[in-house]
């Protein structure tokens, strides 16, 4: 029912490469984070992160998790491997040409991404037609994606603002080149009438929030009963804290693009439905008959948990009239950053230790499974490792936050440094996983 | 010299071979195996999983067709999945649920 591995894995090694880069960068540049954020290197970097990293991942898991959420096969692995190659591409340029600041060659990248997102979307919408059921995980699943669409839409809109169309007087708008120009021109004008950093955080927070998050509690909610034996207290609760996130979001977005009051309104329905995602993961842990928690899913506890801090620090920042300090700036980049590197990316480098080991495992053993004693997924990386990657990690976005806070340049540096450190024990771990690849380890049954 | 008739018990024995991979225990101790009919050289088995839509259906019923397949006076194997009843932990062997921390 799910594609070849080879697929969702060029998505995840892609991803882990582009996070691994990202944390090299903050140790290169620490004023991204000790600075101001709406810098060129910061959205540079920011961009590595969140599509480099975590819409790779994210990409890559939906491929192999859609055909078992949604009890029905991909629509078309071919499309999948299409928009690997548009996604990197076009994330790889954005990064590229954020970093030099040139917005109009960014805009010419997003457009090779987001065509890459359209067709993900076509091959996402076609494989939910199929399914037998959608529930409460296949609704969150389709809304995490009309997220994304909104998302990279509106980060379109915003390149386009900024930038200049000379060529506008010089072409027909009935010639298709000229309807493209014309179009993007009369965009531009729309979009310059807002003010842009409201514009910038309404953008990060349908991606962050709707994509994101979304996906992560919609998946947890099929995922969180599977790996611990328990089982989904109430689909009805369940569906219901995914409308309150997407009311929320709805009502977030326009208040912070639009820099209204009422932003907080929306901050405090996204609030309420992760305060109900909450009490049902609570109810599903409480429930499960697999008692001992492995430090995957103590990953992703500790990223709902990190979760749950940032709603202060968000609430405060959504504050109507806060005026805008350097105090307010750094805080702003605290919160990103926990955002960013603690909470999506901690829950998903957590499911990815049981993706990544599924995918290796199914390669190699799956065949031989009744004709040989064959490891069990969790025997194929070290758990003392991921436990040990776990807290030096943790150890990390403790000393950059406290360095981005106070703005010093070397805090943030050593802080990168011992994310490298802790990215490099999770790294260990994935090639333990791949090392089975090449060396299987099969011993012959007890006969 | 005669040829020992195949047993339930060998059938039952073979499957304890093939493990659950996320739980790392057996898929008769699981409770997954529901029946086990031995008829001449044909064996039917019927199994369901601990959750629709498991990643792993294929897979251990593949195992287990695999497992049973090498015993002496097997000619076919029927594995059949079903859903009623439904599968709950108390059908779990007691070292199961031991391992489970249950």
């Amino acid at each position: 029912m799910s594609p070849d591995i080879s697929l969702p894995l060029r998505f995840v090694l892609t991803g882990l490469v582009s996070l691994l880069g990202a944390a090299g960068l903050l140790v290169a540049r620490p004023e991204i984070l000790a600075g101001y954020h709406y810098s060129p290197r910061a959205v540079a970097v920011t961009h590595l992160v969140v599509l480099g990293f975590m819409a790779s991942a994210v990409m890559g898991a939906s491929y192999q998790l859609l055909p078992v959420v949604l009890e029905t096969p991909l629509y078309s692995e071919r499309l999948g491997r299409w928009q690997f190659v548009l996604h990197v591409i076009g994330f790889g340029g954005m990064v590229w040409m954020f970093w030099r600041w040139n917005l109009e060659q960014v805009g010419h990248y997003a457009s090779v991404l987001v065509t890459g997102v359209l067709l993900l979307i076509y091959n996402v919408t076609r494989t939910l037609l199929r399914a037998p059921r959608l529930g409460a995980v296949g609704v969150g699943v389709a809304s995490a994606f009309f997220w994304l669409l909104m998302a990279v839409s509106v980060g379109l809109a915003l390149a386009a603002g900024k930038c200049t169309y000379e060529s506008v007087n010089r072409l027909s708008v009935w010639s298709p080149v000229g309807m493209l120009v014309h179009g993007l021109a009369a965009l531009a004008e729309i979009v310059q009438r807002y003010e842009p950093i409201p514009l910038m955080h309404a953008h990060a927070h349908l991606g962050g929030v709707g994509f994101f998050l979304l996906m992560i509690v919609a998946v947890s909610y099929q995922l969180m009963p599977m790996f611990t034996l328990s089982a989904l207290p109430s689909e009805r609760r369940a569906a219901q804290t995914l409308w309150l996130l997407n009311a929320g979001l709805t009502v977030l977005f326009f208040g912070l693009a639009l820099n209204r009051s009422w932003k907080l309104l929306g901050m405090g329905l996204v609030v309420a439905g992760l305060v109900a995602y909450g009490r049902e993961l609570a109810a599903i842990l409480r429930a499960r008959h697999r008692r001992a928690l492995d430090w995957g899913l103590r990953c992703h506890l500790a990223a709902m948990g990190l979760l749950g801090a940032l709603i202060l620090p968000g609430t405060l920042l959504c504050w109507p009239g806060l005026p805008a300090t350097p105090f307010t700036g750094q805080l702003e980049n605290v919160y990103g950053f926990l955002g960013l590197f603690g909470v999506i990316t901690l829950a998903i480098l957590g499911f990815l230790h049981k993706i990544v080991p599924f995918l290796i495992w199914y390669r190699v053993y799956s065949p031989k499974v009744g004709k040989y004693q064959v490891p069990a997924m969790g025997d194929l990386y070290s758990e003392r490792l991921l436990r040990a990657g776990f807290w030096v990690y943790v150890a990390a976005l403790a000393i950059i936050s406290v360095g981005a806070g106070a703005r010093s340049v070397a805090g943030v540096r050593w802080g990168g440094v011992v994310l490298l450190g802790g990215l490099a024990v999770f790294g260990g771990n994935v090639i333990a996983m791949l090392g089975h690849l090449w060396r299987p380890r099969l011993t012959p049954l007890n006969q | 010299m005669t040829e020992t008739a195949l047993t339930d018990a060998q059938v039952w024995d073979a499957l304890r071979q093939v493990m659950d991979p996320e739980l790392g225990i057996n898929i008769v101790d699981l409770g997954l195996i529901y029946d086990v009919q031995v008829r001449g050289g044909e064996v039917n088995v019927k199994m369901t999983f601990t959750m629709r839509g498991c990643p792993m259906h294929g897979t251990l019923v593949a195992g287990a067709e695999a497992a049973i397949r090498p015993l002496p006076g097997v000619e076919q194997v029927n594995v059949e999945v079903v859903w009623d009843p439904p599968w709950s932990p108390e059908m779990m062997s007691a070292e199961a649920r031991a391992r489970l921390g249950r």
